[in-house]
Protein backbone atom coordinates (compact mmCIF):
# COMPACT_ATOMS: atom_id res chain seq x y z
CA UNK A 1 0.00 0.00 0.00
CA UNK A 2 2.71 2.41 1.07
CA UNK A 3 4.84 1.39 -1.89
CA UNK A 4 1.94 1.73 -4.36
CA UNK A 5 1.28 5.23 -3.09
CA UNK A 6 4.91 6.19 -3.51
CA UNK A 7 4.91 4.73 -7.01
CA UNK A 8 1.75 6.65 -7.88
CA UNK A 9 3.27 9.87 -6.52
CA UNK A 10 6.46 9.21 -8.50
CA UNK A 11 4.43 8.66 -11.66
CA UNK A 12 2.54 11.90 -11.10
CA UNK A 13 5.77 13.84 -10.74
CA UNK A 14 7.24 12.08 -13.78
CA UNK A 15 4.22 12.93 -15.94
CA UNK A 16 4.22 16.53 -14.76
CA UNK A 17 7.74 16.89 -16.14
CA UNK A 18 6.80 15.82 -19.68
CA UNK A 19 6.20 18.87 -21.87
CA UNK A 20 2.66 18.84 -23.14
CA UNK A 21 1.55 19.91 -26.57
CA UNK A 22 0.38 23.48 -26.46
CA UNK A 23 -2.61 23.49 -28.79
CA UNK A 24 -2.49 27.25 -29.29
CA UNK A 25 1.10 27.34 -30.54
CA UNK A 26 1.72 27.04 -34.29
CA UNK A 27 3.76 23.96 -35.17
CA UNK A 28 4.32 24.59 -38.87
CA UNK A 29 3.87 27.10 -41.68
CA UNK A 30 2.52 26.48 -45.18
CA UNK A 31 5.30 27.39 -47.62
CA UNK A 32 4.05 26.20 -51.00
CA UNK A 33 0.67 25.38 -52.52
CA UNK A 34 -0.24 24.21 -56.02
CA UNK A 35 -3.76 23.36 -57.20
CA UNK A 36 -6.30 22.38 -54.60
CA UNK A 37 -5.12 22.10 -50.99
CA UNK A 38 -7.01 22.45 -47.74
CA UNK A 39 -6.58 22.27 -43.99
CA UNK A 40 -9.15 20.36 -41.95
CA UNK A 41 -9.31 21.95 -38.49
CA UNK A 42 -11.95 21.14 -35.84
CA UNK A 43 -14.15 19.53 -38.50
CA UNK A 44 -13.96 22.54 -40.80
CA UNK A 45 -12.25 22.75 -44.20
CA UNK A 46 -10.22 25.89 -44.88
CA UNK A 47 -8.33 26.60 -48.10
CA UNK A 48 -4.58 26.26 -47.59
CA UNK A 49 -2.71 29.50 -48.26
CA UNK A 50 1.01 30.17 -48.35
CA UNK A 51 2.00 31.75 -45.02
CA UNK A 52 -0.80 30.13 -42.98
CA UNK A 53 0.17 28.55 -39.68
CA UNK A 54 -0.69 24.96 -38.80
CA UNK A 55 -1.51 23.52 -35.40
CA UNK A 56 -1.41 20.10 -33.79
CA UNK A 57 -4.38 17.93 -34.91
CA UNK A 58 -4.70 19.78 -38.24
CA UNK A 59 -5.16 17.56 -41.30
CA UNK A 60 -3.62 18.66 -44.59
CA UNK A 61 -5.41 17.52 -47.73
CA UNK A 62 -4.74 17.89 -51.45
CA UNK A 63 -7.05 17.43 -54.43
CA UNK A 64 -6.33 15.33 -57.55
CA UNK A 65 -4.19 18.19 -58.96
CA UNK A 66 -2.98 19.60 -55.65
CA UNK A 67 0.30 19.66 -53.75
CA UNK A 68 1.45 21.34 -50.53
CA UNK A 69 4.75 22.02 -48.80
CA UNK A 70 5.08 22.87 -45.09
CA UNK A 71 7.97 23.50 -42.69
CA UNK A 72 7.69 22.65 -38.98
CA UNK A 73 9.21 24.74 -36.18
CA UNK A 74 11.82 22.01 -35.62
CA UNK A 75 12.83 22.45 -39.32
CA UNK A 76 11.24 19.21 -40.49
CA UNK A 77 9.91 19.65 -44.04
CA UNK A 78 6.87 17.83 -45.41
CA UNK A 79 5.67 17.96 -49.00
CA UNK A 80 2.62 16.08 -50.20
CA UNK A 81 1.54 15.27 -53.75
CA UNK A 82 -1.98 14.95 -55.20
CA UNK A 83 -4.89 13.22 -53.42
CA UNK A 84 -3.07 13.12 -50.11
CA UNK A 85 -4.33 13.25 -46.55
CA UNK A 86 -1.97 13.64 -43.60
CA UNK A 87 -3.01 14.31 -40.00
CA UNK A 88 -0.55 16.13 -37.73
CA UNK A 89 -1.53 14.02 -34.72
CA UNK A 90 1.20 14.84 -32.21
CA UNK A 91 3.92 17.45 -32.03
CA UNK A 92 6.04 18.57 -29.10
CA UNK A 93 9.22 20.55 -29.43
CA UNK A 94 11.48 22.40 -27.00
CA UNK A 95 13.49 24.97 -28.94
CA UNK A 96 16.04 25.23 -26.11
CA UNK A 97 17.30 21.64 -26.19
CA UNK A 98 15.77 20.66 -29.58
CA UNK A 99 14.07 17.65 -28.05
CA UNK A 100 10.52 16.64 -28.84
CA UNK A 101 8.21 14.09 -30.41
CA UNK A 102 6.19 13.96 -33.58
CA UNK A 103 3.56 11.65 -35.03
CA UNK A 104 2.00 12.17 -38.45
CA UNK A 105 -0.84 9.96 -39.66
CA UNK A 106 -0.48 9.38 -43.38
CA UNK A 107 -3.85 8.16 -44.59
CA UNK A 108 -3.47 8.45 -48.33
CA UNK A 109 -1.27 9.85 -51.07
CA UNK A 110 2.41 10.68 -51.39
CA UNK A 111 4.65 12.43 -48.88
CA UNK A 112 8.31 13.44 -49.08
CA UNK A 113 10.06 14.31 -45.81
CA UNK A 114 13.30 15.93 -44.74
CA UNK A 115 13.51 15.44 -40.98
CA UNK A 116 14.64 18.18 -38.61
CA UNK A 117 15.74 18.75 -35.02
CA UNK A 118 13.35 16.27 -33.36
CA UNK A 119 14.64 13.26 -35.32
CA UNK A 120 18.24 14.40 -34.84
CA UNK A 121 18.17 15.08 -31.10
CA UNK A 122 15.65 12.48 -29.94
CA UNK A 123 16.20 9.09 -31.65
CA UNK A 124 12.93 7.26 -32.23
CA UNK A 125 10.80 10.33 -31.44
CA UNK A 126 9.61 10.99 -34.99
CA UNK A 127 7.11 8.58 -36.51
CA UNK A 128 4.86 8.43 -39.55
CA UNK A 129 1.89 6.14 -39.14
CA UNK A 130 0.34 4.44 -42.18
CA UNK A 131 -2.64 2.05 -42.25
CA UNK A 132 -0.28 -0.93 -42.49
CA UNK A 133 2.97 0.01 -40.76
CA UNK A 134 4.67 2.62 -38.62
CA UNK A 135 7.69 4.34 -40.05
CA UNK A 136 10.42 5.32 -37.59
CA UNK A 137 12.76 8.11 -38.65
CA UNK A 138 16.48 8.08 -38.07
CA UNK A 139 16.97 10.91 -40.58
CA UNK A 140 16.75 12.55 -42.90
CA UNK A 141 15.24 12.26 -46.40
CA UNK A 142 12.59 9.71 -47.26
CA UNK A 143 9.21 9.30 -48.93
CA UNK A 144 6.02 7.37 -48.30
CA UNK A 145 3.14 6.43 -50.55
CA UNK A 146 -0.13 5.14 -49.16
CA UNK A 147 -2.59 3.74 -51.66
CA UNK A 148 -6.20 4.82 -51.23
CA UNK A 149 -8.91 2.21 -50.71
CA UNK A 150 -10.35 2.39 -54.21
CA UNK B 1 17.39 -23.12 -42.98
CA UNK B 2 16.19 -24.38 -46.35
CA UNK B 3 12.62 -24.62 -45.08
CA UNK B 4 12.81 -21.05 -43.87
CA UNK B 5 14.02 -19.94 -47.30
CA UNK B 6 11.18 -21.84 -48.97
CA UNK B 7 8.64 -20.35 -46.56
CA UNK B 8 9.99 -16.85 -47.13
CA UNK B 9 9.89 -17.32 -50.88
CA UNK B 10 6.35 -18.73 -50.64
CA UNK B 11 5.17 -15.75 -48.59
CA UNK B 12 6.76 -13.33 -51.07
CA UNK B 13 4.93 -15.08 -53.93
CA UNK B 14 1.65 -15.01 -51.97
CA UNK B 15 2.06 -11.34 -51.00
CA UNK B 16 2.93 -10.40 -54.57
CA UNK B 17 -0.61 -11.39 -55.53
CA UNK B 18 -2.11 -8.82 -53.15
CA UNK B 19 -2.34 -5.13 -54.04
CA UNK B 20 0.35 -2.87 -52.70
CA UNK B 21 -0.87 -0.83 -49.71
CA UNK B 22 2.12 1.36 -49.03
CA UNK B 23 5.61 2.10 -50.30
CA UNK B 24 8.48 3.38 -48.13
CA UNK B 25 11.62 4.81 -49.74
CA UNK B 26 14.89 6.33 -48.53
CA UNK B 27 15.95 9.26 -50.69
CA UNK B 28 19.41 10.80 -51.10
CA UNK B 29 19.78 13.97 -49.04
CA UNK B 30 19.16 17.08 -51.07
CA UNK B 31 21.91 18.99 -49.27
CA UNK B 32 25.04 17.80 -47.51
CA UNK B 33 25.19 14.38 -49.17
CA UNK B 34 24.46 10.97 -47.70
CA UNK B 35 21.07 9.39 -47.34
CA UNK B 36 18.46 8.92 -44.68
CA UNK B 37 17.56 5.87 -42.65
CA UNK B 38 14.11 4.64 -41.68
CA UNK B 39 12.52 1.65 -40.02
CA UNK B 40 9.24 0.12 -41.16
CA UNK B 41 7.37 -1.72 -38.40
CA UNK B 42 4.26 -3.67 -39.41
CA UNK B 43 3.71 -5.13 -35.93
CA UNK B 44 5.41 -8.41 -36.84
CA UNK B 45 8.67 -7.44 -38.46
CA UNK B 46 10.85 -4.35 -38.51
CA UNK B 47 12.64 -3.53 -41.76
CA UNK B 48 15.53 -1.07 -41.69
CA UNK B 49 16.29 0.91 -44.84
CA UNK B 50 19.49 2.96 -44.88
CA UNK B 51 20.69 3.20 -48.48
CA UNK B 52 19.61 5.71 -51.13
CA UNK B 53 16.58 4.38 -53.01
CA UNK B 54 16.22 1.39 -50.66
CA UNK B 55 12.50 0.58 -50.50
CA UNK B 56 9.95 -1.52 -48.63
CA UNK B 57 6.33 -2.18 -49.43
CA UNK B 58 3.25 -3.34 -47.56
CA UNK B 59 0.97 -5.98 -49.01
CA UNK B 60 -1.82 -7.69 -47.04
CA UNK B 61 -0.61 -5.86 -43.92
CA UNK B 62 2.90 -7.32 -44.12
CA UNK B 63 5.94 -5.30 -45.11
CA UNK B 64 9.16 -6.42 -46.78
CA UNK B 65 12.04 -4.89 -48.71
CA UNK B 66 11.35 -4.44 -52.41
CA UNK B 67 13.39 -3.46 -55.46
CA UNK B 68 12.05 -0.24 -56.92
CA UNK B 69 13.82 1.50 -59.79
CA UNK B 70 15.00 5.11 -59.41
CA UNK B 71 12.84 5.98 -62.37
CA UNK B 72 9.70 4.55 -60.77
CA UNK B 73 10.48 6.23 -57.43
CA UNK B 74 11.03 9.52 -59.24
CA UNK B 75 7.72 9.17 -61.05
CA UNK B 76 5.71 8.18 -57.96
CA UNK B 77 7.02 11.04 -55.81
CA UNK B 78 7.59 13.65 -58.52
CA UNK B 79 4.71 15.92 -57.47
CA UNK B 80 5.43 15.56 -53.75
CA UNK B 81 9.12 16.38 -54.23
CA UNK B 82 8.27 19.32 -56.51
CA UNK B 83 6.16 20.77 -53.67
CA UNK B 84 9.13 20.76 -51.28
CA UNK B 85 9.76 24.20 -49.78
CA UNK B 86 13.25 25.72 -49.76
CA UNK B 87 14.95 23.83 -46.92
CA UNK B 88 15.73 25.62 -43.63
CA UNK B 89 19.23 27.06 -43.41
CA UNK B 90 21.47 27.93 -40.44
CA UNK B 91 23.96 30.78 -40.25
CA UNK B 92 26.46 32.15 -37.72
CA UNK B 93 27.57 35.75 -37.57
CA UNK B 94 30.39 36.93 -35.30
CA UNK B 95 30.82 40.12 -33.29
CA UNK B 96 33.56 42.46 -32.13
CA UNK B 97 34.65 41.99 -28.49
CA UNK B 98 32.14 43.45 -26.03
CA UNK B 99 30.05 44.89 -28.87
CA UNK B 100 26.88 44.30 -30.86
CA UNK B 101 28.73 45.27 -34.06
CA UNK B 102 29.53 42.54 -36.58
CA UNK B 103 33.13 41.70 -37.51
CA UNK B 104 34.21 42.78 -41.00
CA UNK B 105 33.92 39.20 -42.31
CA UNK B 106 30.45 38.77 -40.82
CA UNK B 107 29.26 42.03 -42.39
CA UNK B 108 29.90 40.31 -45.71
CA UNK B 109 28.34 37.04 -44.51
CA UNK B 110 25.25 38.99 -43.44
CA UNK B 111 24.44 39.62 -47.11
CA UNK B 112 24.22 35.85 -47.69
CA UNK B 113 21.75 35.55 -44.81
CA UNK B 114 19.66 38.38 -46.23
CA UNK B 115 19.73 36.91 -49.75
CA UNK B 116 18.70 33.49 -48.42
CA UNK B 117 15.69 35.00 -46.67
CA UNK B 118 14.71 37.14 -49.68
CA UNK B 119 14.37 34.11 -51.97
CA UNK B 120 11.62 32.66 -49.75
CA UNK B 121 7.97 33.57 -50.46
CA UNK B 122 7.28 33.40 -46.71
CA UNK B 123 9.79 33.04 -43.93
CA UNK B 124 10.30 32.56 -40.21
CA UNK B 125 13.60 33.63 -38.69
CA UNK B 126 15.10 32.83 -35.28
CA UNK B 127 18.04 34.82 -33.99
CA UNK B 128 19.82 33.68 -30.82
CA UNK B 129 22.68 35.72 -29.36
CA UNK B 130 25.69 34.36 -27.44
CA UNK B 131 28.87 35.70 -25.82
CA UNK B 132 32.25 34.46 -24.67
CA UNK B 133 33.06 34.00 -20.95
CA UNK B 134 34.63 37.41 -20.42
CA UNK B 135 32.53 39.37 -17.90
CA UNK B 136 29.80 38.31 -15.53
CA UNK B 137 26.52 36.53 -16.21
CA UNK B 138 24.19 39.52 -16.30
CA UNK B 139 26.54 41.60 -18.49
CA UNK B 140 26.77 38.74 -21.00
CA UNK B 141 23.05 38.04 -20.89
CA UNK B 142 22.38 41.66 -21.87
CA UNK B 143 25.15 41.63 -24.51
CA UNK B 144 23.85 38.42 -26.11
CA UNK B 145 20.37 39.87 -26.37
CA UNK B 146 21.78 43.14 -27.76
CA UNK B 147 23.49 41.10 -30.52
CA UNK B 148 20.21 39.40 -31.41
CA UNK B 149 18.38 42.75 -31.37
CA UNK B 150 21.03 44.39 -33.57
CA UNK B 151 20.72 41.54 -36.08
CA UNK B 152 16.95 41.80 -36.17
CA UNK B 153 17.10 45.58 -36.53
CA UNK B 154 19.48 45.26 -39.49
CA UNK B 155 17.16 42.77 -41.21
CA UNK B 156 14.14 45.00 -40.61
CA UNK B 157 16.09 48.06 -41.86
CA UNK B 158 16.81 46.09 -45.02
CA UNK B 159 13.09 45.55 -45.52
CA UNK B 160 12.23 42.24 -43.86
CA UNK B 161 9.14 41.69 -41.71
CA UNK B 162 10.01 42.12 -38.03
CA UNK B 163 6.96 40.06 -37.04
CA UNK B 164 8.59 37.02 -38.65
CA UNK B 165 11.79 37.37 -36.62
CA UNK B 166 12.05 35.99 -33.10
CA UNK B 167 15.02 36.84 -30.88
CA UNK B 168 16.61 35.45 -27.73
CA UNK B 169 19.85 35.85 -25.77
CA UNK B 170 21.60 32.94 -24.11
CA UNK B 171 24.47 34.93 -22.58
CA UNK B 172 27.60 32.90 -21.93
CA UNK B 173 25.73 29.60 -21.83
CA UNK B 174 26.05 27.23 -24.82
CA UNK B 175 29.60 28.12 -25.82
CA UNK B 176 30.45 27.10 -29.38
CA UNK B 177 34.05 26.59 -28.29
CA UNK B 178 34.37 25.49 -24.63
CA UNK B 179 36.77 27.74 -22.71
CA UNK B 180 37.74 28.54 -19.15
CA UNK B 181 36.04 31.42 -17.35
CA UNK B 182 37.05 34.99 -18.39
CA UNK B 183 38.39 33.88 -21.78
CA UNK B 184 37.91 36.07 -24.84
CA UNK B 185 37.00 33.75 -27.74
CA UNK B 186 35.93 35.24 -31.08
CA UNK B 187 33.96 32.14 -32.13
CA UNK B 188 31.75 32.37 -29.04
CA UNK B 189 30.77 36.01 -29.75
CA UNK B 190 28.00 35.21 -32.18
CA UNK B 191 24.39 35.01 -33.23
CA UNK B 192 22.96 31.80 -34.62
CA UNK B 193 20.30 32.37 -37.22
CA UNK B 194 17.78 29.82 -38.45
CA UNK B 195 15.91 30.73 -41.61
CA UNK B 196 12.93 28.64 -42.69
Amino acid sequence: MGLALWLAAGLLIATAGIPRADEARPIAQIKKVTGQAAVLRSGEHRPANVGDMLFVKDVIQTGPDGAIGITFIDNTVFSAGPSSQIALDEFQFDSNDFRGAMLADMRQGTLAVVSGDIARSTPGAMKVKTPTAILGVRGTTFAVQVYGDH
Amino acid sequence: MMWRTILTLASIVLLAGCPRQALFVVLPNAEGGGAGAITVDDGKTVTTLDQPFAAAESRAGSSAPVEESRGDIGAIFQRAIAAQPILPHHFRLYFILGSDELTAESKVAYRAVFDDIKQRPVYQIEVIGFTDTLGDLSYNQALSLARAVATRDALVRDGLDGQAISIAGRGRRDLLVPTADQTPEPRNRRVEITVR
